[in-house]
């Protein structure tokens, strides 16, 4: 009588519990299907907080970072992550962390930080092959960085991991962009009045330089020959001078934005013909 | 008999389990905001406190709700929700003195000195860290008013011996010192010194590469105006141009001048009152925030 009363018991308890365990995660799922974040996230957490079962912790951080990712809260994701791998999960589940970090931390933005975490990856699991996406995201992140070459190195990597047909693909790095020189920018718009703007590919802006600086000095000089010595220096090489050292600073702002507008050109072409190969 | 005697035992097991498991559910919701809250994820411990239903809490589950809500108002830096919250902690709770502490401390923050001032005073300090505590942080707020004698009267608690302390009791000597030796520059005498040589006043209110640029422009169009008047005559275009924005620069560096000793004024003030705050903050974290 008692072995039943305590197996009826045993019985009561496990079903309690187990029965409480997938309760919470089907709440937090039902929510994130409904498309509440905020609540699956705090239902997630729950999971996480009341549980010792480290399958369902990890299920529960997991559906976490899923619900940042719906929310564009990438950066978020990344410390909670690193908090859960604190935590004692078996080695296979703290790849899949690990994994879900380093395209969090690609998402966010946080490129020095991807390649960082994709560094350490096969000292913390070296049995562990690195992945197409893990490579193509290395790739990526190293396009942002502007590390071309380095890029090119591992793009040829990914083809190699890819099925054969993959590689009769052309190399995108054979073609990089080019970038204008910054200090050769400088140096045209110091000594040749508008030859920087027209370097950073902007001619109306440079004759309209040119238009200034030559008003500035015919203006002077005319005043200088006419005997206003004060105008000539005051009105005819302030406006000269002023519209040059202006000139200067405009040309470096024109050639970042070129060599910006030009690497992200490049890196949006490189990264559609990644994904294409990943996928 | 005994068959029915384990299942009367089974069903009030059952039935005790359901009754403990109701009042728990606070303390649950509780520590698992606060659970969030130490891991700073600010909106989901909102999210979870927010959600508790207040109707039926006893007054130290209010309390201790009160408090991390100001807790986390505090930590997204809504002072104003703070101090609320904080101040609301009644003396019953284990949280009263942190919530009051720091509920002081957030309406100083806003520049409510009198308010503050007046929660300083009551500041709870059953121990003599805690009461040199509160000498400290009343003698912050007596200086952010410029209350000098009042400083002055409770620094004579200051110990300068407790390593929570006595780095920012220095601290706030040497602020209440530099606040003392500050030199009160008036407007007027800003506005006559530019009048005399344009940018002077600047120079003199303490912005000095201020006072430059202002000279320079004034400089250079009374010449341009002394030399069309010199070449051309009084009733020349070149004269009355240029004559007028001497005038209009002339103008604006008497103005800018006395403006430049109320700028210079409140930057002083502000740099203080910054480093006052940050001084009367660091040992509350040290020895409340625990």
């Amino acid at each position: 009588m008692i072995t039943r009363f305590c197996l009826i018991c045993t019985f009561l308890c496990v079903t309690c519990l187990t029965g409480r365990a997938q309760s919470r995660l089907q709440t937090a799922d039902s929510l994130y299907t409904s498309g509440q974040f905020l609540a699956a996230r705090v239902a997630y957490e729950r999971a996480i907080f009341m549980s010792s079962d480290p399958g369902e912790q990890f299920t529960a951080a997991l559906g976490k970072v899923q619900c940042l990712k719906q929310q564009g809260l990438y950066a978020a994701s990344v410390p909670f992550l690193n908090s859960q791998l604190q935590l004692l999960y078996p080695d296979s589940l703290l790849y899949r962390l690990r994994y879900e970090q380093i395209l969090c931390a690609y998402l966010a933005g946080q490129f020095e930080n991807t390649l960082s975490l994709l560094d350490r990856l096969p000292y913390l699991h070296p049995t562990v092959r690195a992945t197409p996406l893990l490579l193509a995201i290395r790739i990526l992140a190293l396009n942002e960085l502007q590390r071309w070459q380095e890029a090119q190195l591992h793009f040829r990597e990914l083809l190699s991991a890819l099925p054969d047909s993959a590689t009769t693909r052309q190399d995108p790095y054979q073609h990089l962009p080019q970038l204008k020189n910054a200090k050769k920018a400088q140096w045209l718009a110091t000594f040749i009045p508008g030859a920087g703007q027209l370097y950073a590919g902007k001619p109306g802006e440079a004759a309209l330089s040119i238009l200034v600086q030559s008003a500035g000095l015919y203006f002077g000089l005319t005043s200088f020959l006419q005997g206003y010595y004060l105008s000539a220096w005051g009105i005819g090489a302030g406006l000269f001078g002023s519209f040059q050292a202006g000139g200067v600073r405009r040309t470096d702002v024109l050639i970042r934005e070129v060599n910006t507008r030009r690497a992200n050109a490049f890196n949006t072409q490189v990264r559609q013909q990644i994904l294409t190969l990943v996928r | 008999m005994t068959t029915s005697v384990y299942w009367i035992l089974l069903a009030g097991w059952l039935l005790a389990g359901r009754a403990c498991a109701q009042p728990s559910v606070f303390s649950q919701e509780w520590q698992f905001a606060h659970y969030l809250a130490d891991k700073e994820e600010v909106d989901e411990a909102s999210f979870v406190l927010q959600s508790i239903d207040t109707r039926q809490l006893s007054r130290p589950q209010l309390d201790s709700l009160a408090y991390l809500t100001g807790w986390l108002a505090y930590s997204g830096k809504s002072l104003e929700l703070a101090s609320q919250h904080l101040l609301s902690v009644s003396s019953g709770s284990p949280f009263y003195i942190k919530s009051q502490y720091f509920g002081a401390y957030c309406l100083t923050f806003q520049q409510k000195l009198d308010a503050a001032s007046a929660v300083a005073r009551q500041l709870p300090a059953p121990d003599s860290t805690l009461r040199e505590l509160r000498a400290f942080e009343e003698a912050g707020i007596a200086l952010l008013q410029r209350q000098f004698q009042r400083y002055d009267t409770l620094r004579q608690q200051f110990r300068y011996s407790s390593y929570a302390l006595s780095a920012e009791e220095k601290h706030l000597d040497s602020y209440r010192a530099g606040l003392q030796a500050q030199k009160r520059r008036s407007p007027a005498v800003a506005g006559l010194l530019s009048a005399v040589v344009p940018g002077l006043g600047k120079l003199y209110a303490g912005k000095p590469k201020q006072g430059i640029a202002a000279f320079l422009p004034v400089l250079t169009l009374g010449l341009l105006t002394w030399e069309g008047y010199r070449k051309d005559g009084p009733k020349s275009l070149r004269f009355l141009g240029f004559g007028s924005l001497f005038t209009l620069f002339y103008g604006g560096a008497i103005w800018g001048s006395t403006l430049a000793v109320h700028v210079q004024r409140d930057q002083f003030n502000r740099t203080y009152d910054n480093k006052i705050l940050f001084d009367m903050h660091i040992p509350l974290r040290n020895l409340l925030n625990r």
